[in-house]
C-alpha cells in the first residue's frame, strides 16, 4: 500500500525527474531498450542465443551471452565507421534460422565453434544498429537501453532453458527453436524477395 | 511517556504555526554545492558507468585491494576536483574518461591485479574522473563542498557496488558469472560509445 502511494506521488511529479545533467538521456535510454525488443529478427535471435547456451550448459551458459553484446558492440563500430557489410539483412535472417535450428536440433559442437558462430551473427546485429546510433537524442544513454535490453533478451532465453531439467521441458525448448527457425526462414524469404 | 507524547504534539504544532522558519534549507544556503557535486557524477552516465566498472573491479580483487580502493578511489576524485577546478580546461580529459571502459575489459577478462598496478590505476582513473567533474566556477568553501559531494558519492558508488560484487563472488556459484556479464555490458557499451567519438569527430 506504501509502495502505491509513492509511485502515485511520484507520477504525479514527473517534472522534478527532469533534472539529469546530461540532456535526452530519458529518450536515448528507451529508443535504444525498444529496438532490439521491436525487431522481431533481432529478438528472436538474442532469446535463441540464451536458449543455446542454456542447452549447453556451462560453460556455454554464460559464454555466449557474454560473447554476443561485446563482439555486437564490435558491429555496430563497423556501422558508425560507415564500413559496409554485404548482406546484414540476409545475416540477421540467417542467424535467427541457424540459432533456432541448433536449439531444435540441440546442437553440440565445441564451445569455439559455437561462440565463434554467434559473435559472427552479433556482427551483423551490431552493425544494424551501429548505423542508427548517431541519429539518438543521447548516442550513450542509447548505447545503454540497447545493450541492457540485448542482455535481458539473453537471461529470457536462459531462464526459458531452465526447462531443459524436465523431459516435457525439454521437449517444449526445442519446439520453441523450431519456431524461432521457422520465423527465421520467415525473414530469409522476406530478404529473398519471396514473402 | 506523556510528557514526550505532549512535547511532540506541541512541536508539530509550533511548526505549523511559524512555516517561515522551515524554509531555512541548506540547500538554498551553502550545502547547494555539495548536493550539486553529489548529484552530478551519479547523473551522468560518462561517469556513472566507468564508476561502476571500477566497482566491480575492487570487487572481483583479493579482499585487501577491494579494501584500499575504498580509500584510493574517492581520495583521487576528490584531488581531481580541485586540479579540475583550478587548472585550464582541458577538453581531452573526457576523451581520456573513455578508456576508464578498460576496467570493465579488465574484470570481464578476470584479472588478478598485483596491488600496486591496482591502487596506480585507480589512483589515476579517479583523478581524471574527479578532474572531468571539477569544471566548475567555484572557489573556497563551496568549491570544498562540491568536491565533497563529488568524493561522497564515489566513496558511496565504490562500497556499494565493490561489497556487492564482493559477497556475490565469494558467496554463489554464480556470483563470478553475474559480475563478468555486468561487465561485458559496460564493456559493450563503452566500444560503441568510445566509437560513436571517434567517428562523429572525423566526420
Amino acid at each position: 500500500m506504501n509502495k502505491l502511494k509513492w509511485i502515485t506521488g511520484l507520477l504525479l511529479v514527473p517534472g522534478l525527474a527532469h533534472a539529469h545533467a546530461e540532456v535526452g538521456v530519458a529518450g536515448g535510454l528507451i529508443s535504444g531498450f525498444l529496438h532490439p525488443i521491436n525487431g522481431l529478427d533481432h529478438l528472436v535471435a538474442m532469446v535463441a542465443v540464451g536458449l543455446w547456451g542454456a542447452q549447453l550448459k556451462n560453460p556455454a551458459i554464460w559464454i555466449l551471452p557474454i560473447t554476443f553484446p561485446v563482439v555486437m558492440a564490435l558491429g555496430g563500430l563497423l556501422g558508425l565507421a560507415g564500413v559496409a557489410i554485404p548482406g546484414i539483412e540476409l545475416g540477421i535472417a540467417v542467424s535467427a534460422l541457424a540459432l533456432g535450428l541448433a536449439v531444435a536440433l540441440v546442437l553440440r559442437p565445441p564451445l569455439w565453434v559455437a561462440a565463434t558462430l554467434v559473435g559472427v551473427f552479433a556482427i551483423f546485429h551490431g552493425h544494424a544498429h551501429g548505423t542508427e546510433l548517431p541519429s539518438s537524442a543521447n548516442p550513450l544513454a542509447y548505447g545503454v537501453g540497447f545493450v541492457v535490453s540485448t542482455g535481458l533478451l539473453h537471461l529470457c532465453g536462459i531462464l526459458l532453458g531452465v526447462l531443459n531439467q524436465w523431459r516435457l521441458g525439454e521437449r517444449m525448448v526445442r519446439v520453441l527453436g523450431g519456431l524461432i527457425a521457422l520465423l527465421g526462414a520467415y525473414f530469409l524469404g522476406g530478404v529473398a524477395g519471396l514473402v | 511517556m506523556r510528557f514526550y507524547r505532549w512535547s511532540g504534539k506541541l512541536t508539530l504544532l509550533l511548526s505549523l504555526a511559524l512555516p517561515q522558519y522551515a524554509s531555512a534549507h541548506l540547500v538554498s544556503s551553502r550545502f547547494g554545492e555539495f548536493y550539486s557535486g553529489f548529484l552530478h557524477p551519479l547523473t551522468t552516465l560518462i561517469h556513472l558507468l566507468p564508476w561502476v566498472a571500477f566497482g566491480l573491479l575492487a570487487g572481483s580483487q583479493k579482499l585487501a585491494l577491494t579494501r584500499s580502493a575504498l580509500f584510493v578511489f574517492p581520495s583521487a576524485v576528490f584531488m581531481g576536483v580541485f586540479l579540475g577546478a583550478n587548472l585550464p580546461q582541458w577538453q581531452v580529459m573526457e576523451q581520456l574518461n573513455l578508456f576508464t571502459f578498460l576496467a570493465a575489459v579488465l574484470t570481464l577478462i578476470a584479472v588478478s591485479l598485483d596491488k600496486k598496478i591496482f591502487i596506480a590505476m585507480l589512483a589515476l582513473f579517479g583523478l581524471c574522473h574527479g578532474y572531468a567533474n571539477g569544471y566548475v566556477q567555484l572557489v573556497g568553501l563551496q568549491l570544498f563542498l562540491y568536491a565533497a559531494g563529488v568524493t561522497l558519492a564515489a566513496y558511496i558508488l565504490m562500497i556499494v557496488i565493490a561489497a556487492v560484487s564482493h559477497l556475490l563472488i565469494s558467496r554463489q556459484t554464480w556470483g563470478m558469472i553475474a559480475v563478468r556479464a555486468l561487465s561485458s555490458w559496460i564493456v559493450a557499451i563503452g566500444l560503441m560509445y568510445g566509437g560513436y567519438l571517434l567517428f562523429s569527430a572525423a566526420a
